[in-house]
């Protein structure tokens, strides 16, 4: 059995998005549920939110925008950027307090006193632009973990998966000219769903180049469609690769039940793909493995794909 | 939507006693494959083109095959003797529409743009348009494409953009297919939000039918 790490906080359930939002905060006690009732809580070590410090946030995010998002949510206004993003006062902190529990649970991953970790965060980030809060994230969580990694442990190749029925733009944009971070994403065709982008001659840029990979599915496809092109396109790619260490943006969003997407995954095929991530981290990356959440958005069935996401990262079948 | 605010202005001309050499440098290095041809007073007087500059190439290549004189002769043919003279123009305040038009009618790659003096003014070709229609459709900001059928009849546009600017959200574009089936058109907003999933309720609840995304033959509508 793996010795596997749960990020989980209350505080993360005080960023408010007002009524009518699907990002709310219902959805991590759906997930803290699921893993309570699956008796999995024994089995992890529950990790606690901490403040991240500034300067790792600024690798990913432009000073202006930090201080902008600060200054906009200070002030009461209740969205930044669009009306996707909505948001209260407390929004700020509670970015911080993401980033930061994933760098915490990052580095005990690196110092071997943890394999892997599910950090149960809001708001989500794979959206969020170097000075743009987009399409419900703010700082970009997967993004900044790399960057920690890079820096403070000098890991000089990180793979990202990211299979969250929308396209990470923020994430591809900030590495697609890195050779050393491959992001691969399997989502919606960016033709049919936000944010169009994702497409597959997006390839990396400069010397990044073949470093960023997407598979663009269409809508009305499910996990026959999604498995073909994992094989396809994923496994030889991050096999090439090796990767010292996965990052995982793990969305759920592409569940038939959930109705953010017209992508019609089951519960099975979830597990099925993070059985995949897991034997590729054993492979190249003695077990290491961080995985992040960013949508999912149907509380019904949250709690039976987060349990399922532990289960497997704890390899207990 | 002008041409004048669409068209490339840094130009790169040439004159008509120029030799076709270095009008075939010109084309390779700037990546250019129509050099527009001007008087002193920046008069058009032709456009040559880099299927122009090859034929040319090859016809003294056939004559002649010592590269010596090859090139001798080359630089003594002149772009005045290879240019096309009659040209299509378009004036600064065409329209898009009509370029469009002239494109399809015409199978121009490109287009000089001229005053009414016969001033060259920039040149305008396919490549501005389609940055130009990526802009008017917003595909290269994030959203996401809705696709409603509605009833070919009076006020259904605006009940739709109703239901849309009351959930807050804006619109990059919004796409008309006017024949669809009998009587009904469909209408393809493209909406500047993650949150499809509410205003699709709004819009069924509204009455629209929502258009299965694999039903979306835009590439099937008649042909003329
Ligand atoms: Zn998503």
């Amino acid at each position: 059995m793996k010795r596997t790490g749960f990020l989980y906080d209350e505080r993360y359930l005080y960023h408010d998005t007002g009524s009518y939002h699907p990002e709310t905060s219902e959805r991590l006690p759906a997930i803290y549920k699921g893993i309570e009732e699956g008796g999995l809580l024994e089995k992890v070590v529950l990790l606690k939110a901490k403040r991240a410090d500034l300067k790792w946030i600024e690798t990913v995010h432009s000073t202006d925008y930090i201080r902008r998002f600060e200054e906009v949510c200070l002030c009461g206004n209740t969205c930044l950027d669009s009306t996707d993003n909505q948001m209260c006062t407390e929004t700020f902190d509670i970015a911080f307090l993401a980033v930061g529990g994933i760098l915490d649970a990052a580095r005990r991953v690196m110092e071997g006193e943890l394999d892997n970790v599910f950090c149960a965060v809001r708001p989500p980030g794979h959206h969020a632009e170097h000075s743009q809060a987009m399409g419900f994230c703010y700082f970009n969580n997967v993004a900044i973990c790399a960057k920690y990694l890079q820096i403070e442990f000098g890991v000089e190749r990180v793979g990202i998966i990211d299979f969250d029925v929308h396209h990470g733009n923020a994430t591809q944009n900030t590495f697609e000219h890195d050779p050393t971070v491959f992001y691969y994403s399997i989502h919606e065709h960016p033709s049919f769903a936000f944010p169009g982008t994702g497409r597959e001659f997006e390839k990396g840029v400069g010397k990044g180049t073949g470093f960023t990979l997407n598979s663009p599915v269409l809508p009305g496809q499910g996990d026959q469609e999604y498995k073909k092109l994992i094989k396809k396109d994923f496994i030889p790619a991050f096999e090439k690769f090796k990767p010292q260490m996965i990052l995982v943006s793990a969305g759920f969003d592409g569940h038939e039940d959930d109705d953010m997407s017209g992508i019609r995954l089951t519960t099975q095929w979830y597990t099925w793909m993070m059985e995949i991530i897991m034997n590729m981290a054993e492979k190249f990356c003695k077990g290491r493995l961080i995985s992040i959440l960013e949508g999912g958005y149907c509380i019904e069935r949250l709690p039976e794909l987060a349990r399922n996401h532990i289960k497997v990262l704890l390899e207990e079948k | 939507m002008f041409v004048s605010k669409s068209m490339t202005r840094k130009l790169i001309t040439t004159t008509p006693e120029t030799d076709v050499l270095t009008v075939g440098k010109m084309m390779k290095e700037n990546q250019i494959r129509h050099i527009p041809v001007v008087d002193e007073g920046d008069i058009l007087l032709g456009m040559v083109t880099d299927r122009d500059v090859r034929s040319a190439m090859s016809s003294v290549a056939h004559e002649d095959f010592d590269s010596k004189d090859e090139r001798k002769k080359l630089s003594a043919l002149t772009v005045k003797e290879i240019m096309t003279r009659d040209l299509v123009t378009v004036s600064p305040l065409h329209t898009l529409q009509d370029v469009l038009l002239l494109f399809q009618k015409h199978h121009y790659g490109a287009l000089p743009v001229v005053d009414d003096k016969g001033v060259i003014k920039g040149i305008i070709s396919i490549r501005d348009l389609v940055r130009a229609f990526i802009n008017v459709m917003g595909i290269g900001e994030p959203g996401a494409l809705l696709g409603i059928v509605a009833e070919d009849k009076l006020g259904q546009m605006k009940n739709i953009v109703d239901i849309i600017t009351e959930e807050n959200i804006s619109m990059g574009s919004i796409l008309v297919a006017r024949h669809w089936e009998e009587g009904k058109r469909a209408v393809f907003p493209y909406l500047m939000t993650l949150n499809k999933a509410r205003i699709k309720k709004k819009l069924e609840e509204a009455g629209y039918e929502l258009l299965d995304p694999l039903e979306w033959h835009l590439d099937q509508l008649p042909r003329k």
